[in-house]
């Protein structure tokens, strides 16, 4: 028929029927879905690190076809969890904005549960600037026209914890070594009387007592500027404890500024026991101990104002100290007053030595309580104590042994040896 | 009872703190955490007392008319202007209470602090007074620190000062330091392991140590 149609017909109707054809092909190919391909190869397991039992780690591949995609980009994944129970749905956990990184640890989960996980692809219209930054940048991406694709999902998993961490087991090792020998000198204490060197800054307790009873005047006791959780405050309440025993002995007046509410409330009742103990409850004067503030150098300086106008006969430091140490004990040492310090603040025992007469030395101040006490099962503990220096002191030859032999022996001695004090 | 509670307690309480070093399971850090929870807690309690005390200290000042009472009216009326301009008009900066710390607490605290280098060379000249062999050690010692703390000794060819000063606090300086901390170490056990143990009991109205 066609054959039979005149040549300039068919001319005509060429063009209108091309061009129809391209439009059906094109409205056909804009009908046709896109792919979009989803993370492949998902993997949930816990995390060897984590031995609290809160994490897990979670792993995919890229998706294979995932820059294919005509007029989108993949702008990175998001991480689903949810607990494995029925009813319960997954929901975004964490936003991986990178879309060449393929691992993420889901950390906040409970080793009780077990969780069900699933990663989804976020393709984003290649028009739109936006970036997967976080959570909330979802939201946008979607209204925007971005286009999830979820993996098939993994588990269920839960997160496992340790009942133990080996890397402390040195730790452990030396605690328990060191707990056994302390336990074991108490146990020997009790056949018989144990010798302890004289520590000068303890014996001269008793004359500071003495001569502040003679003068009639009143002891000043400072417990460091540390908070009750600080043990060296714990040490430091431990010996006022001792101090105010003889002092209620002698019913010489013992005043206590704290600047901590807490210490306060435990030196008030250690005080107040003390005179009960020592027989003298009616000496007692609770006013003498009082809270004045927690600011460092305001404390310091309403210690200073004490120490002028209450002119204490001693005074006592003991705890922690910081930069008020020097402030403290000059002030101190211009009143006349005889000074007996005691602190593990290895910077501030200059200042004490150089102004107190006399200064605990750092484990002398934890070994004061045992030495005013002088109970066999106190002092005991100092013999423990002393053990156990020696056994560092033995570690520290050995370390500097191998450290010297290492040019010979080579250097993995020396680190095998090294890690048996490192966490 | 008095005594076996608060021991008890003490035990179980530092028995827990001990475990949970070495466990890492999480429900034990979660239990830690919530301890630590308590005792701030328990703190800020504690603080109303400390108020409290110190009411009651200015109080009694003022009431007994001490030699010194006009310093407890400053320290009320500090407190009354500071309580009343916290509460009323928040502590955010550019309040008032703001800017009466920044003008007033800070160049107090700083004056004192101040006050220390003047103490550091009343104190240094008491001890560097050469009358003993340790006294003339410790001035040697100290002089050579600051010479070696000072750029002027740079001129200094034919001895090196910052070197030696460098070696003094870095070798036996530290070894003295470690030394002392070895020792405060084995001591924060040894307290600790004979509270726990209720070996020592003078926190707990137990003045001469445990066996009471």
């Amino acid at each position: 028929m066609i054959s039979r149609l005149p040549l300039k017909t068919i001319r005509r109707l060429l063009l209108p029927t091309a061009a129809l054809c391209l439009l059906l092909g094109s409205a056909r190919a804009q009908q046709q879905p896109v792919e979009f391909p989803a993370p492949e190869r998902l993997a949930v397991s816990d995390d060897p690190e984590d031995l609290a039992g809160r994490q897990l780690v979670v792993k995919w591949h890229k998706p294979a076809a995932a820059d294919a995609v005509t007029g989108y980009r993949l702008g990175g994944y998001l991480v689903y969890v949810g607990e494995s129970r029925e009813g319960a749905e997954l929901s975004p956990a964490q936003v991986v904005p990178d879309p060449q990184k393929t691992e993420t640890l889901l950390s906040g989960l409970l080793p009780s549960k077990s969780y069900i996980v699933q990663v989804g692809a976020l393709y984003i219209p290649e028009q739109v600037t936006g970036e997967l930054i976080d959570l909330n940048a979802v939201a946008y991406l979607r209204n925007q026209g971005a286009v999830e694709a979820k993996s098939a999902r993994s588990g269920p998993i839960s997160p496992v914890g340790a009942l133990f961490d080996p890397k402390k087991t040195n730790v452990l090792i030396a605690t328990m070594v060191y707990c056994a020998i302390v336990l074991l000198a108490i146990y020997f204490a009790q056949r018989g009387e144990m010798y302890i060197r004289p520590i000068p800054g303890l014996e001269a307790v008793n004359d500071a007592i003495g001569r502040a009873t003679e003068m009639g005047r009143p002891i000043l006791y400072v417990s460091g500027l540390s908070g009750i959780t600080d043990i060296a405050t714990i040490a430091a309440m431990l010996i006022l404890g001792h101090l105010a025993k003889r002092t209620a002995a002698y019913e010489t007046s013992i005043i206590v500024p704290c600047n901590d509410p807490l210490v306060l409330t435990a030196e008030r009742e250690i005080v107040h026991q003390a005179y009960i103990e020592a027989g003298k409850p009616e000496a007692y004067e609770p006013e003498n101990i009082f809270y004045v503030t927690d600011s460092q150098f305001g404390y310091a300086a309403a210690v200073d104002g004490i120490m002028m106008r209450e002119r204490p006969a001693a005074n006592f430091f003991m705890g922690m100290f910081y930069a008020e140490s020097l402030i403290l004990a000059e002030t101190g040492n211009r009143t006349g007053a005889i000074q007996i310090a005691g602190t593990d603040a290895d910077t501030q025992l200059p200042f004490f030595i150089t102004a107190c007469d006399y200064t605990l030395m750092g484990e002398e101040l934890y070994a004061a309580g045992a030495y005013l006490s002088r109970n066999p099962l106190l002092v005991a503990q100092l013999k423990g104590q002393d053990i156990g220096k020696v056994l560092l002191a033995a570690a520290l030859v050995v370390g500097t042994a191998l450290a010297t032999l290492s040019a010979y022996l080579g250097p993995d001695i020396v680190k095998a040896f090294l890690s048996w004090f490192q966490i | 009872m008095r005594l076996q509670i608060p021991i008890a307690l003490g035990f179980l309480a530092g028995a827990f703190m001990i475990v949970q070093f070495f466990v890492p399971y999480y429900a034990l850090q979660m239990y830690y955490e919530q301890l630590l929870d308590w005792a701030i807690i328990i703190g800020a309690f504690a603080l109303v007392l400390g108020l409290g005390s110190l009411f009651r200290s200015h109080i009694d000042k003022i009431r007994s008319r001490h030699p010194d009472y006009i310093y407890s009216f400053v320290a009320l009326i500090s407190f009354a202007v500071m309580f009343f301009f916290g509460i009323f008009y928040g502590v955010n900066p550019r309040t008032t209470f703001d800017w009466i710390f920044n003008n007033i607490q800070v160049p107090l605290e700083a004056t004192v602090f101040s006050l220390l280098a003047f103490f550091m060379a009343s104190a240094a000249y008491r001890t560097f007074r050469a009358r003993s062999v340790e006294a003339t050690l410790l001035l040697v010692v100290a002089v050579i620190i600051m010479l070696g703390r000072v750029p002027i000794t740079d001129y200094i060819k034919f001895v090196d000062i910052h070197g030696f000063s460098e070696w003094l606090m870095s070798i036996p300086a530290t070894a003295a330091k470690r030394g002392i901390l070895f020792g405060v170490a084995l001591g924060i056990v040894a307290t600790s392991l004979r509270i726990l143990l209720g070996i020592e009991r003078s926190h707990l109205g137990g003045g001469g140590g445990a066996g009471r």
